[in-house]
């Protein structure tokens, strides 16, 4: 297979979660929704169960506002829209982290808008780091796994949760070479790019493992294209098709991301030594440089501009989502930090109902003048 | 216009709780001024942090929210908010985070002033956005952060894996205070400061369960000032005594036939959500003009902090509003309306509020079926004035009135 036709497999994925969730089931396996940001799917996997992303979907919102303000992000709104709608239907059950809000209000709206597909709580620690922030999580677990085996009828074995590890390491490392080399050829689009990262939240992981690998020998093998101008992304999601359409077109190619749903899910593995789900807790303490999880140091910040510059970007390009409070309060200072590194930064407002996107294509226009002139 | 009628007015009775009430949210801010200006550490400090660790450290704290709502009641909130929104904060981030940011920035607000901080003190027991607000407060200021992460709890207890999780933290806390500050822990004083908060807290709750008479000896409006002292001072002395004069005064309003409410009581009901504070007046005035007296808000539960013990105040910490998932909030609220015959509620959609107002559209409208009361709301914002409209919340409240009139008429 060339490498676009392998990209062809990742794009066909990513349009269609509808046809992966029937997929899914038809091969006699149930389905748990996982809500953003982080939830443990490790333990998932280890039950037999197929994991999908529930991030939302690029719509317009109705009846999500029989339960939601309007100033609440379009990604628990199109959440609640899609499920309301019966496009999860079949799924088993949904889990959903309390790490922002949003999120937090999502689960109680859950139960009521689709009472169909039982809401399962994971309340992770914000003070993550000390050692009684583990007891809790595991506490957490216990309970995750608890209604885990109530909605579907599995049984955990801690034992399988090893293997579950082992498969999720192997796409933490398969994912983070992929966004290394793809950084290396600007023919991938980002469009294509998006595609892989999304894919992923659809598919059995150890098969996207397998894809990547194939796709990762195929590039291997690739004429690298002409050079483009190299950008770090940031943000909750980056696959709006209006977004990557206009990077494209203005010549960006993505070094490296900060996005919530692509790179930051793959920075921390789960460390060895110890019971697995202890090792699994370890990984949620060990995270960090992320909106959504307590930063004292500010730490994302840094992180951003030094993304940047080990990445060879010459810009950073924030998606910030609309009315997302733990991204809106980053964003100022990474304006910052970013202005004193000397770094060009654009701040582009998406959410999931964009049909205008002339803001988004004024300010990448200009920056790619800036950049080139 | 205002200056002239205020020269009528006779002068405050000190002996009266509303006077006393004023002098301790007004010395909470001198206090620490006085403590600043001799060179003793102080501290920013989340309304739901436990008041009971600062207290018992003898450290001296102002409350940013609290400072927000005066500066928002005082006219000063689009002022502050755009400093925000000119340094790049979205107008979509709670107005009282961007008031409070904009203060750590130009460090002078008429309208309020405060001493600035050596240390924040945060709880994410009523949302999340404080957690990034203060991370923000401690960088741009650079002074530490201490906080405890009381997390949402889905279930309706408390598990003992949250109250290990959050008791480990409160005495972290501790820890970390006496280290910074030189100030140290005592059991004695704490069980002294617990005590007055349950004092305090149990004539609160006897205060504000006065509404249960009709008509209610208060306007419900009373209870909106009166919070701050239940926020910021209830473990003091002065709090417990001020409390309970309050309470003596609605005892005593009721035996005389009057109240606060100087209107005839013609419909009862609970208001949902934070004060519109640039708004006070104009909300106010809307329910007054029509009869309404606001007899009740989740404030009137919230304050009851009394516990027994070290663990019990943890537990008492993670079952503050915005910590509570659905049906626990839903079933205090219906309480609150059964216990003081509410006939409607009137819900204030706030627009910075996301953890408030998230879920209440289905949760009013459970109670309102449980209760069998209309239910209407308006959009505002507790401090940023743009987001509202004079002219929607009439509407509403009009329509509300309508309705309870035409269920009274067909009684
Ligand atoms: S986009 Fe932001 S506000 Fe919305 S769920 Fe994600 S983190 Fe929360
Ligand atoms: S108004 Fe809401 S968002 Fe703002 S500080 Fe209070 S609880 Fe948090």
């Amino acid at each position: 297979m060339t490498v676009q036709e392998h990209l062809s497999r990742f794009e066909a994925v990513a349009k269609d979660p509808a046809g992966q969730l029937k997929g899914h089931l038809a091969q006699g396996r149930k389905v748990v929704l996982t809500a953003p940001v982080y939830t443990p799917e490790e333990i998932i996997y280890a039950m037999g169960l197929v994991p999908m992303g529930a991030w939302g979907g690029d719509m317009e919102l109705r009846r999500s506002k029989e339960y939601f303000p309007a100033f609440l992000c379009s990604i628990v709104q199109s959440i609640v829209e899609l499920g309301m709608a019966g496009a999860y239907e079949g799924a088993s059950a949904i889990v959903i982290p309390s790490l922002c809000d949003s999120l937090k209000v999502l689960g109680q709206n859950w139960k009521y808008a689709v009472p169909s597909i039982p809401f399962i709580p994971m309340t992770w620690p914000q003070n993550r780091t000390p050692d009684y922030a583990r007891d809790f999580i595991l506490a957490g677990y216990e309970r995750l796994i608890r209604d885990l085996e109530a909605a579907t009828g599995a049984v955990f074995e801690e034992e399988r949760l090893e293997e579950a590890i082992r498969v999720y390491n192997d796409h933490d490392r398969a994912m983070r070479e992929l966004a290394k080399v793809l950084a290396a050829h600007p023919e991938v689009s980002a469009a294509q790019r998006s595609a892989v990262f999304k894919s992923a939240w659809f598919m059995d992981k150890a098969e996207h493992t397998a894809w990547v690998t194939e796709l990762l020998a195929a590039l291997r093998e690739a004429v690298v294209g002409p050079k483009k101008l190299p950008v770090v992304t940031t943000g909750v999601l980056a696959d709006a098709p209006g977004i990557t359409a206009l990077l494209d077109e203005y010549g960006f190619t993505v070094a490296a991301d900060d996005v919530a749903a692509e790179s930051r899910q793959y920075r921390t593995d789960t460390p060895e030594g110890g019971a697995p789900l202890e090792r699994l807790a370890r990984k949620f303490q060990a995270m960090d440089c992320c909106s959504v999880l307590y930063d004292p140091q500010k730490r994302q910040v840094e992180h951003i501009v030094r993304l940047a510059k080990d990445s060879g970007a010459k810009a950073v390009v924030m998606l910030l989502t609309k009315f997302c409070d733990p991204e809106e309060f980053d964003a100022p200072l990474i304006k910052k930090a970013c202005d004193a590194a000397g770094l060009p930064m654009v701040q582009i407002e998406v959410d999931r109902q964009m049909v205008n996107y002339g803001q988004a294509r004024t300010m990448l226009e200009t920056l790619r003048d800036t950049l080139t002139a | 216009m205002s200056e002239e009628i205020k020269k009528h007015r006779p002068p405050p009775d000190p002996n009266s709780a509303k006077y006393k009430l004023g002098q301790i949210a007004a010395k909470a801010y001198s206090d620490a001024q006085a403590a600043k200006d001799r060179g003793e550490p102080v501290g920013w400090c989340a309304s739901n942090f436990p008041v009971e660790i600062p207290e018992t450290l003898g450290l001296a704290v102002v409350y940013p929210e609290n400072q927000a709502a005066g500066i928002a009641a005082r006219g000063g909130g689009a002022r502050l908010c755009e400093i925000s929104e000119a340094d790049g904060y979205s107008n979509d981030i709670c107005a009282y985070a961007r008031i409070s940011l904009a203060y750590a920035k130009i460090k002078d607000a008429p309208e309020q002033n405060v001493p600035m901080p050596d240390f924040v003190l945060c709880c994410n027991n009523i949302c999340n956005c404080m957690i990034k607000w203060y991370e923000n407060l401690s960088r741009e200021l650079n002074i530490p952060l201490i906080m405890i992460d009381i997390p949402f709890n889905p279930d309706y207890e408390v598990s003992d894996g949250e109250l290990a999780y959050v008791k480990a933290q409160f005495w972290d806390a501790i820890h970390q205070l006496e280290a910074l500050t030189g100030k140290k822990w005592s059991d004695e004083r704490y069980r002294e400061v617990m005590e007055y908060s349950g004092r305090t807290s149990r004539a609160w709750l006897a205060a504000t369960a006065c509404a249960r008479y009709e008509p209610s000896p208060f306007n419900g409006f009373d209870l909106l000032n009166h919070m701050a002292v239940m926020v910021t001072a209830r473990g003091k002395k002065e709090a417990a005594e001020a409390m309970e004069t309050l309470l003596k005064e609605y005892e005593d309003n009721h035996e005389k036939g009057v109240s606060t409410f100087r209107a005839e009581e013609k419909y009862r009901i609970m208001f949902e959500g934070i004060a519109c504070w640039p708004w006070l007046r104009v909300t106010s005035t809307g329910l007054k003009s029509r009869g309404i007296n606001m007899v009740t808000t989740i404030y009137a539960d919230a304050f009851g902090f009394i516990y027994k013990d070290f663990d019990d105040m943890c537990r008492a910490y993670c079952r503050v509003p915005n910590a509570i998932n659905l049906e626990l909030s839903r079933d205090k609220r219906i309480k609150l309306c059964r216990d003081n015959h509410v006939e409607g509620l009137l819900v204030h959609t706030n627009r910075s509020c996301k953890l408030w107002s998230g879920f209440m559209a289905e949760m009013s409208r459970q109670i309102g079926q449980a209760c069998d009361i209309p239910v209407v709301s308006f959009d505002g914002d507790q401090a940023d004035p743009r987001n509202f409209s004079e002219a929607q919340y009439d509407t509403r409240v009009q329509g509300l009135m309508e309705i309870m009139e035409a269920r009274k008429e067909a009684m």
